[in-house]
């Protein structure tokens, strides 16, 4: 037979051919395109093109490059924390259970502030202040009112540390709720503190604690609000952005107490940063409704707090993030994500949460929807892998609708058509965690890493970033705990906008034989809090350079990899 | 109308659109096992190396002066005990450049005085140049050198004595 014979056609060859050509576009034009072009994630941070010897370069945000200033405030007025507040925006909101606007909140912390002065007795610049309360618009409001007088507040981010702090730094005043009260009582009689204390209680206190005990006056927070708001307001004093006027107790690993001292300028430039982890097609607005797991008593939930505060957002924190009254801390769950549907805030948007919360969210979705319908739902995750492989999400797809919407609804109820991103810090979280979350979720999942003694996020990844790199091989010099974090678990991205970072006692042999350095984390920023007693200023101290404790890796594309500390 | 399966084209035909079909319907879902060192390979990748760093190093007169861009060399040339990567300024400070005599040397005084002759520069073996007898003017020009210096090209190490260690 010729060639001639074998090539004979019909109209079935047309039909198929034009079928052919029409899937063949289909196929490979139809790809979907990735939300950030990979040549951006391959140059994530700015490198400097010197190191000193045991140093590794100092790296910066790509954004602000090696010549860029840091960026300390959103905008040129928000020089003090009231500042924050800001006065021209008048439009209602609800933070926690009150809804209410800015001009309401700033005549509220000027009665507060004219009530600590005239009423309790506090003397600016002189007297500091414990403030031992769980989230709530009284904290805020206590913290603005302490702020704008120049009077310092102490918090602490575990009630274990109350002891030794009343002891090494006892405050003139401590502000705290009411169910805490007899406790705070027994402690101060048991370390038998000879200077006079005034106690600010939140909330009603039994009867008998309302004369005070002794040398020990019992206030309540509404009637000096109450008293304040009757009398002349006194002026607030026009503070210095570099003035200290916060100090954040936490402990380290080790069991060593540590204070990070913060200036407004350190939270407004914490501000900032957290501002701009949000891509610039989705920026935080006043449409926002931010829930946040981390405790306002730490850096990093102060500067979210108060993010939500300046951009006009609802805000809330779930109830894990309780400090006071609580004997061990609640579990980080499924339940714990939806425990601020008992405020009256609209549904949330943002959801400022740790890895355990994801992985039960991501995990709990999933299941969901598996059970539902297991071929829909292979095919579901098939599709939607695909596309993560590509660097593309959606919550608009044929499969969100099909299959993943139901259980979406299941878990989150009403959170599941507005969580339009998620920001996971304080914790590890595993690489191979982070797929199944993304396709679950399909929202901006950033992974952020904070630290106490920081305002603002330290890393992060960028907010379109869904590479996802397999486990690494270990390698043979480093120790079984280094070499688990850097095989497993995901890097955390760049320097945030106004931090820099750099690597010390890294091996100068392998870095000069092009590998990655490894070495102890230092940060340098704007947001970094002054450690208080710091033994001696010298060295890397003396230029500003704070050693975090972690142990860090830097890959080629510029992200790092921490070693998570091993509370 | 003619619809014939078994012609061999038409077989070839609807083979393809099937396997189009195929892919479109269940499409692959599996990653490259080693991450590649190209974008356009894949979209998760990592770049094959860090960009390049200079150590931080501290240099003498003899051991400065081998790097004159001579033999593959780096030309660095020192300031006022600063030293200067200027590979980048190969055209002036390259063998055969304008400048070149100041490739790795001290070049202070001829920063200072603005002149490029021999006589500027001291010999490697003796103690570096004091700077005593430049008058004010040529003070500030050389600091304006030092300023244009730092922001053109990278600061990478210190000049300190022979014999110091």
């Amino acid at each position: 037979m010729s060639l001639s014979d074998y090539l004979v056609t019909d109209d079935l060859t047309v039909i198929l051919a034009l079928a052919a050509a029409g899937l063949f576009l289909l196929h490979n034009l139809y790809k979907p395109q990735s939300l950030v072009h990979p040549i951006l994630l391959g140059r994530q941070s700015d490198a400097a093109r010197v190191r000193h010897p045991g140093e590794s370069a100092v790296f910066r945000n790509y954004g602000t490059g090696m010549m860029g200033r840091f960026p300390v405030r959103p905008a040129k007025e928000q020089q003090v924390l009231l500042d924050l507040i800001r006065p021209d925006q008048d439009s209602p909101r609800t933070l926690w259970k009150t809804k209410l606007t800015n001009p309401e909140l700033r005549r509220r912390v000027s009665a507060l502030g004219t009530g600590l002065i005239k009423v309790a007795g506090l003397v600016p610049e002189d007297s500091n202040v414990l403030l031992l309360l769980n989230d709530g618009l009284e904290f805020i409001i206590a913290d603005l009112a302490l702020a704008s007088h120049a009077i310092p507040s102490f918090t602490l981010t575990s009630m274990s540390l109350l002891s030794t702090v009343l002891e090494n730094h006892p405050p003139s005043a401590i502000i705290t709720e009411a169910e805490f009260l007899p406790q705070l009582l027994e402690l101060i009689y048991d370390s038998h503190e000879s200077s006079h204390h005034t106690i600010i209680v939140v909330g009603e206190p039994a009867a008998k604690y309302n004369q005070g005990l002794n040398q020990i006056r019992v206030i309540k927070f509404a009637e000096l609000e109450r008293q304040g708001a009757q009398v002349e307001p006194v002026a607030s004093v026009p503070t210095d952005p570099l003035q200290i006027f916060t100090v954040s107790f936490y402990q380290t690993p080790t069991g060593q107490l540590r204070g990070a001292q913060f200036t407004h300028e350190s939270i407004t430039a914490g501000v900032t940063a957290i501002r701009s982890l949000m891509p610039s097609s989705g920026p935080l607005s006043s449409l926002d409704t931010i829930v946040s797991a981390h405790s306002l008593s730490s850096a990093y939930g102060r500067a979210v707090a108060y993010t939500a505060l300046f951009e006009g957002a609802n805000f809330a924190t779930l109830s894990s993030s309780k400090l006071v009254g609580t004997e061990n801390g609640l579990p980080l769950d499924l339940a714990d994500t939806k425990s601020t549907e008992v405020y009256p805030i609209p549904s949330t948007t943002l959801l400022f949460v740790t890895p355990s919360h994801l992985t039960a969210l991501a995990t709990a979705i999933n299941d969901k929807a598996r059970n539902s319908s297991f071929l829909s739902y292979s095919l579901a995750w098939r599709h939607k892998l695909s596309g993560v492989l590509e660097g593309f999400f959606t919550k608009q797809s044929l499969w969100d609708r099909l299959v993943f919407d139901g259980a979406r609804v299941e878990v989150m109820g009403k959170g599941a058509g507005t969580v339009r991103s998620v920001i996971v810090s304080g914790g590890a979280i595993e690489n191979q965690a982070l797929t199944p979350a993304r396709v679950a979720l399909s929202v901006p999942i950033l992974i952020v890493h904070s630290h106490p003694q920081v305002s603002g996020p330290v890393l992060a990844t960028h907010a379109f970033d869904v590479q996802s790199f397999p486990n690494e091989t270990a390698s043979p010099g480093t120790s079984a705990a280094d070499n688990y974090a850097f095989s497993y678990l995901s890097a955390v991205g760049a320097p945030s906008i106004n931090l820099e970072a750099k690597l010390i006692a890294v091996d100068d042999a392998s870095i000069e034989a092009g590998e990655d350095p490894v070495g102890r984390l230092m940060v340098r920023g704007p947001s970094v809090g002054v450690l208080l007693d710091a033994e001696s200023k010298e060295g890397e101290l003396e230029k500003g350079w704070f050693e975090t404790g972690e142990k860090a890796k830097v890959l080629p594309n510029g992200t790092f990899k921490v070693v998570p500390l091993s509370t | 109308m003619s619809f014939d399966l078994g012609l061999p084209v038409n077989t070839a035909l609807l083979l393809y659109v099937m396997y189009c079909i195929q892919r479109i319907v269940w499409p692959s879902a599996s990653a490259p096992k080693t991450v590649p060192n190209e974008f356009k390979s894949s979209y998760t990748w990592m770049p094959k190396g860090h960009p390049p760093t200079l150590l931080f190093k501290t240099y003498t007169p003899k051991t400065l002066s081998p790097f004159n861009g001579q033999n593959g060399q780096r030309i660095l040339l020192a300031i006022k005990g600063i030293v200067y990567d200027v590979t980048a300024g190969r055209n002036f400070y390259g063998p055969g450049g304008m400048y070149a005599n100041f490739a790795g040397r001290d070049a202070s005084r001829g920063m200072a005085k603005q002149s490029f002759e021999e006589d500027m520069l001291t010999p490697i073996d003796q103690p570096l140049d004091k700077l005593e007898d430049l008058t004010g003017e040529e003070i500030d020009n050389m600091r304006g050198w030092m300023d244009h210096f730092s922001n053109k090209y990278i600061v990478c190490g210190r000049l300190v004595e022979n014999d110091a260690t």
